[in-house]
């Protein structure tokens, strides 16, 4: 327990001063020394038990509130322990923070704008790094990992199937639930089959597909990479003469590129099946005229259109995995920061390389319209 | 003579079984820790040092045995009253354990501000203070990630040290340090036992490091204490594995 008394210029502490009193009795203190009239006074301590780092540290604060105020405040009678405690821990005020400057406009636009620059340098870098061992790659194998592409196939193909069949099921179902009830209205339900077909197989199994890859394999990618710079895994490589573009992401890159096209036939598949369910249960539509019907209205190009797409995504999920990955600095935070961030990042690129290649195909008049 | 000894035990194991899942690791651990020594926790690496000194924060649970630390059984302690005793404990863990996303002062201030009622301009003062004591004042508002592991090191101890615990445990302080920057670290620890009077249980496989500061050393050997007292007997204790320790360490 603290004991403050004030009398005339001295103001005299007693008991201990610790962590526990040494906030409540700055403010005390403050209370009573508010009037007080520029000059000198006494903190007399001879009275303190026992002082810790808390209790110095108020000490020295006091101090520095009164000098601001023309007080001078000097220590009396101070006790051995006390004295001890002093010589160890008082210390100059902290350095105040630096203020943030904010920068003008321009300077900010130029400087988003240099950023942008650089990283699509990074970025070209990357393409054509990891593009030209993917090709070296097929011819030689030195500086791949033996095996690695069976066991990224499985990891990245193999594991994702079933959440991509259960969500491309549940796609196809409320697609055609939802058009069923408009189209059955104009005694036009049968054209839900073409509808889903066509939904399916140009637009929804690529996308569905790419979206559940950015979310697994994507963070993924980059996490892996980030974990692998941040302690070092990549300069180890490095020191060992092996590239960990070619060692470490080409067997990914040729994992994504052969399972994204067969997982979106799944997809394809397993949503038409979705929508053949309410096909069957709410329109009476069975399950072969539902089946003549999807193939009356698909054409290879349509196949070859979703292919391309799935293609097209799954070297997006690559390389924005990869590049945030490799980007990683610092700590185990950034692992958390570039994960986020390459997941993010791959499903914008997906979607607006979706919409870029629906230009094509259609402007194209080429495979698909 | 043993009443005084008694009550200079601010570390107690008696009895001390535990493992992971079925493997037993620490097998019948009995020590003590005296108030204002350095106890060493010595032995060749997968002894089961940090295994012990987990036991004795209790971030891991004995399968039997008692741990008292300042006289009050800990084991059997419920949770609030065990986290009011860590205020009384400092921790250095083997790689400083930052928190890596805010900077070294934010890390230091983390028991300030949880444990104390201190007001901003107190706790800002406290850091700087101990961040002073342990030579990184100059590293306030860097990040973890920016620093060397000598200066993490400092940091850590610094958090450690900042509600000024009369117990202090360290996870191999020198682990992974040149031998100036270990041997700064070593003195850095005696001037706090020195000058504060703090207690240190501290683990380590360092000869050099145990030399400059141990007072009392527990040798350690699968699993088992093969021998407890000062550095010297363990020296001429004539016990080959502890004397080729020595010799080869």
């Amino acid at each position: 327990m603290l004991r403050i008394v004030l009398t005339g210029d001295t103001l005299s502490l007693a008991g201990v001063l610790s962590r526990e009193e040494a906030g409540r009795a700055l403010t005390d203190i403050r209370g009573r020394l508010a009037a007080s009239a520029p000059g000198r006074m006494h903190l007399d301590l001879s009275g303190l038990e026992r002082i810790d780092s808390a209790g110095v540290a108020m000490i020295d604060q006091l101090r520095q509130e009164l000098q601001a105020r023309g007080l001078e405040a000097e220590l009396t009678r101070v006790p051995a322990q006390v004295s001890e405690a002093l010589k160890l821990f008082s210390a100059p005020a902290a350095p105040a923070p630096t203020p943030q400057v904010r920068e003008s406009l321009f300077y900010r636009v130029g400087d988003a704008a240099v950023k942008a620059a650089h990283t699509a340098w990074i970025m070209l870098y990357l393409i054509a790094d990891t593009l030209y061992f993917a090709v070296v790659g097929l011819f030689n194998r030195r500086g791949i990992r033996k095996g690695e592409f069976i066991n990224q196939s499985i990891l990245i193909g193999v594991n994702a199937l079933p959440i991509v069949a259960l969500i491309s099921f549940l796609i196809g179902f409320i697609l055609a639930l939802q058009s069923a009830a408009q189209l059955r209205q104009f005694g036009a339900a049968i054209y839900v089959a073409d509808l889903i077909a066509i939904a399916m197989t140009r637009e929804m199994g690529p996308l569905i597909t790419a979206i559940l890859f950015a979310g697994r394999s994507g963070s993924a990618i980059a996490a892996e990479l980030a974990t692998m710079g941040v302690t070092e895994e990549t300069d180890a490589l490095r020191s060992m003469g092996l590239n960990p573009t070619r060692y470490v992401l080409v067997p990914k890159f040729y994992a994504i590129t052969l399972t994204m096209p067969l997982l979106t036939v799944l997809s394809i598949i397993i949503g038409i099946g979705g929508a053949m369910v309410i096909g069957y249960s709410y329109l009476g539509i069975g399950p072969k005229p539902f089946y003549q019907e999807v193939m009356t209205v698909l054409f290879f190009r349509d196949i070859l259109t979703g292919l391309i797409k799935s293609v097209v995504f799954a070297w997006i999920i690559a390389l924005v995995g990869a590049y945030y990955g490799f980007s990683a600095r610092g700590g185990s935070e950034d692992v958390g920061r570039v994960t986020t961030a390459a997941v993010v990042a791959s499903i914008f690129w997906v979607i607006l390389a979706d919409s870029l290649l629906g230009l094509v195909f259609y402007f194209g008049q080429g495979l698909e319209y | 003579m043993e009443r005084e000894r008694e009550m200079r035990e601010i570390v107690r194991v008696r009895g001390l079984h535990a493992g992971y899942d079925e493997e037993e690791i620490l097998h019948d651990i009995s020590m003590t820790a005296l108030a204002g020594d350095v106890t060493v926790i010595l032995g060749a690496s997968g002894c089961g040092k940090t295994t012990l000194l987990k036991h004795l924060i209790r971030l891991y649970v004995p399968s039997r045995g008692s741990i008292e630390l300042f006289g009050r059984e800990i084991t059997s302690m419920d949770e609030p009253e065990f986290d009011e005793l860590l205020q009384e404990v400092g921790v250095l863990f083997q790689n400083g354990a930052l928190l890596n996303s805010i900077s070294v002062a934010e890390n230091v201030a983390i028991p300030l501000e949880q444990h104390t009622t201190l007001p901003p301009e107190l706790i800002a003062r406290l850091v700087h203070t101990k961040l002073r004591l342990v030579e990184m004042d100059q590293a306030l508002d860097k990040r973890p990630a920016e620093l060397s592991g000598g200066m993490r090191k400092r940091a850590a101890l610094a958090r450690a040290i900042i509600l000024d615990p009369p117990l202090l445990f360290c996870d191999e302080p020198s682990a992974g340090l040149d031998p100036t920057t270990s041997a700064g670290l070593d003195y850095l620890l005696l001037k706090l036992r020195d000058e504060l009077g703090m207690s240190m249980v501290i683990v380590t496989h360092v000869v050099a490091s145990i030399k400059r500061i141990a007072d009392r050393c527990i040798f350690m050997d699968q699993g088992e204490v093969l021998f407890s007292g000062t550095l010297k007997e363990a020296e001429s204790s004539g016990l080959e594995k502890i004397e080729r320790f020595f010799r080869e360490g």
